[in-house]
């Protein structure tokens, strides 16, 4: 309403410059005669240009002065008489009146998306990327591969507006038979949304599922029908019916302190040997009880695919050989039995034996400067194509390489959303802000 | 945020200026949910929390890379909790009176700016005001000795905090004696549907003229909630009063302002904006 209010004034005031501006130019055109005569009589000639007439010295400024305005901001009137206002008043305005609405000088924000998760519908040869910074999920061919000199790819299809409820989505599933896509929500909407396999555009999701708050990993067991959620607020692993939807209530709750679980992120599932796997960033709390907060070295732990409960894992990869380093998504391959895991602060890809435990060193690392990888948070294997898919937050890129990479290898292809020199900025909600005065920087916490 | 990060970018950076460092890796001890940031420019340092891990973390201002904080405070004297409900994702630092605030468990702690480990709060603050329950969002006026909360308004006829409160309505600041400690009553409450507040993010203060400045990000759970704002009141309001200024509306282009600081030197408001990932600069004189 106050908007409203405010346009319907703004609209007057332009109508009034209008006609004003409209009567001064009827007036120029028939008054030029009597302007040329009246100049004769003051003892001037009519030049067509302004001429000095006479000049008053204006008295000196003392007090208060306007303050300087930065060129390319606007302002109100109200907002100009409220300088200086002092304190201590009981304001009797109206939310219509109060001043303060402005254009901002400049905006720091990353204009391309950005993308937090991978996965590929290998039947239709389709990937579907997370973009949690425009919110939404994009969908390209599987092959789509951005030339070196082309600034970006375009999606195929777009799944992005507030009927999808997609908001800090960060973890994706794609069902294999059905082709529905399953897009996990890491905050703000705790709702995980199910989309069908043509989705596009501003869309409602054809299922929706509430869940606790702070989820983030997926993984599904096909053969049982149950679908896994990490959840990092809560220290917790939910699991639901696969097909579960609205309010319906989870199966069992992994959670408390034997599990070991600490800030929980990716989750990877081996069905046929009865195993689950989770990663570890390392904080800690006991189920918010107070004074119970610790910080855990990084791990990956693994269960029995059906623990629940306050149970303690089967074993634990922990230790300084792991490499681990703010470990997140992960992908289980049962051909060779080895997980793959998304490094996020070591800007690498690690592979361990399904069996191993302990301080033990990766099989294989993919990492270097030539392999693109950089802040993965998204992890993906494709078998059919014997293809492993990376997606990276630090530079608005999904890589593709073989899954018996190795080393500072280069991807085999590259999808880009953002010209190559472009350094994605990652901001993720930014909750909080702080000015750096000495050296002028503003500080965004995630 | 599948990501945790502190980006710094350079004053002046506009759409897609890349930081000119990041603060990430297992070192740094962060964790996601960081929702306050407080530069202390005395004393050169920089705080987040951890919510997860129960902790206050205290960096160098030059921070850069996967460097672990200079110290922090964490452990069962603390009495420090969040993740969820609890809180612990906003901090405070006051660099004149040395102290570290943060609002917990609906109260007010102050912790010695320099403690480092297993450390119990200086005092507690906790409301004696039949309505108000502190929440977590603070922010410390040393020029006036005030403490400013941010926090729910209970239903005055039941004492209970209404689910609206809950989900995000009748949110209120309140105002302490900074110096105060136990059962306080607050000197002043801001609150009601003049206000506008439904609830309360990142606060500001700026002390030399009393004004605070805060976030009002609006009903929690919705993508792009109506009538959000960074709301700017006095120090010397009380009650149901609207705010001196609003900040928001169409042409600041908020959608949902989540965190507020302050750049006196060159009159502008900085807010971060969780709808659109993106930090906004507005040249606002009126408040310097």
């Amino acid at each position: 309403m106050a908007q409203r209010k405010f346009s319907s004034a703004a609209a007057g005031v332009v109508a009034a410059v209008v006609i004003a501006a409209v009567w001064m130019l009827s007036s120029l055109a028939t008054g030029t005669a009597e302007l040329g005569a009246a100049s004769q009589m003051a003892r001037r000639n009519p030049t067509g240009a302004p001429q000095l007439v006479a000049m008053e010295r204006l008295p000196e400024m003392d007090g208060a002065m306007c303050q300087w305005m930065l060129a390319n901001v606007e302002t109100t009137l109200m907002a100009s008489l409220q300088q200086g206002a002092p304190a201590g008043r009981a304001s009797s305005g109206t939310a219509a009146e109060i001043p303060g609405d402005r254009p901002p000088a400049r905006v720091i924000r990353d204009t391309y998306p950005n993308f937090s998760a991978v996965a590929v519908d290998f039947n239709r040869n389709e990937v579907y990327l997370q973009d949690e910074n425009l919110f939404g999920i994009k969908v390209y061919d599987r092959t789509t591969n951005t030339p070196p000199s082309a600034a970006f790819s375009e999606p195929k299809r777009n799944i992005t507006g507030l009927l999808t409820k997609l908001e800090f989505n960060c973890g994706l599933y794609v069902d294999q038979k059905s082709g529905e896509i399953y897009s996990v929500a890491n905050d703000t909407v705790d709702t995980m949304v199910i989309f069908p396999r043509d989705a596009d555009g501003n869309v409602l999701p054809a299922r929706e599922l509430s869940t606790p708050h702070g989820t983030f990993g997926i993984a599904v067991d096909e053969d049982r029908q149950e679908l896994f959620l990490t959840v990092q607020h809560e220290q917790a692993v939910v699991v639901y019916h696969k097909m579960a939807k609205g309010d319906d209530k989870l199966l069992r709750r992994l959670e408390g302190p034997k599990t070991r679980l600490a800030d929980p992120h990716g989750i990877a599932l081996d069905p046929e040997n009865g195993l689950m796997f989770i990663s570890n960033h390392g904080s800690y709390n006991d189920r918010q009880k107070v004074g119970t907060g610790k910080f855990y070295p990084p791990s990956i732990t693994v269960y029995r695919i059906d623990a629940q409960g306050d149970t303690a894992p089967l074993r634990i990869i922990e230790g300084s050989k792991t490499q681990l380093d703010w470990p997140a998504t992960m992908a289980y391959d049962p051909a060779k039995k080895e997980i793959y895991l998304a490094n996020d602060a070591d800007n690498s890809v690690l592979v361990f034996g399904a069996e191993d435990s302990g301080n033990v060193a990766p099989r294989r690392v993919i990492k270097g400067s030539r392999t693109g990888i950089k802040n993965p948070t998204g992890i993906y294997l494709d078998p059919k194509n014997q293809e492993l898919w990376v997606a990276s937050m630090g530079n608005h890129s999904a890589t593709v390489y073989r899954m018996d990479a190795s080393g500072n290898t280069p991807p085999v292809r590259t999808i880009r959303s953002a010209p190559a020199d472009k350094q994605a900025l990652a901001i993720g909600n930014p909750g909080g802000v702080a000015y750096d005065s000495k050296r002028q920087e503003i500080l965004v916490p995630n | 945020m599948a990501h945790p990060q502190i980006a710094a970018f350079p004053r002046l950076g506009i759409e897609n200026t890349p930081p000119s460092r990041l603060i990430f890796g297992q070192k740094t001890l962060l964790g996601r949910t960081m929702h306050d940031i407080r530069y202390d420019e005395k004393n050169d340092e920089f705080l987040v929390t951890n919510p997860f891990a129960q902790a206050i973390l205290v960096f160098p201002g030059g921070a850069d890379g996967n460097a672990p904080p200079l110290r922090y405070i964490q452990g069962p004297k603390t009495l420090l909790a969040g993740a969820v409900y609890s809180g612990l994702d906003r901090v405070e630092v006051d660099n004149v009176n040395d102290e570290i605030i943060v609002g917990v468990s609906g109260q007010i702690m102050f912790f010695p700016r320099t403690a480092q480990g297993d450390v119990a709060p200086l005092r507690t603050i906790k409301s004696d005001h039949p309505q108000f329950r502190i929440g977590q969002t603070t922010a410390v006026d040393a020029i006036h000795n005030l403490v400013v909360v941010g926090g729910t308004l209970a239903s005055a006829n039941t004492g209970t905090t209404s689910r609206a409160a809950i989900l995000g309505g009748g949110g209120a600041i309140a105002i302490f004696d900074r110096t105060a400690s136990g059962l306080v009553k607050p000197k002043a409450v801001i609150g009601g549907p003049k206000t506008e507040i439904v609830r309360i993010n990142q606060m500001a203060i700026h002390a030399p003229k009393g004004w605070i400045v805060a976030t009002q990000p609006g009903a929690g759970g919705e993508q792009e909630p109506e009538n959000t704002f960074v709301g700017i009141w006095s120090i010397n309001d009380n009650g149901d009063v609207p705010p001196r200024w609003k900040l928001g509306g169409p042409k600041s282009t908020l959608l949902k302002p989540r965190g507020v600081t302050l750049d006196a030197k060159n009159k502008e408001i900085i807010v971060a904006d969780m709808r659109t990932n993106a930090i906004l600069t507005f040249y606002f004189p009126e408040i310097f």
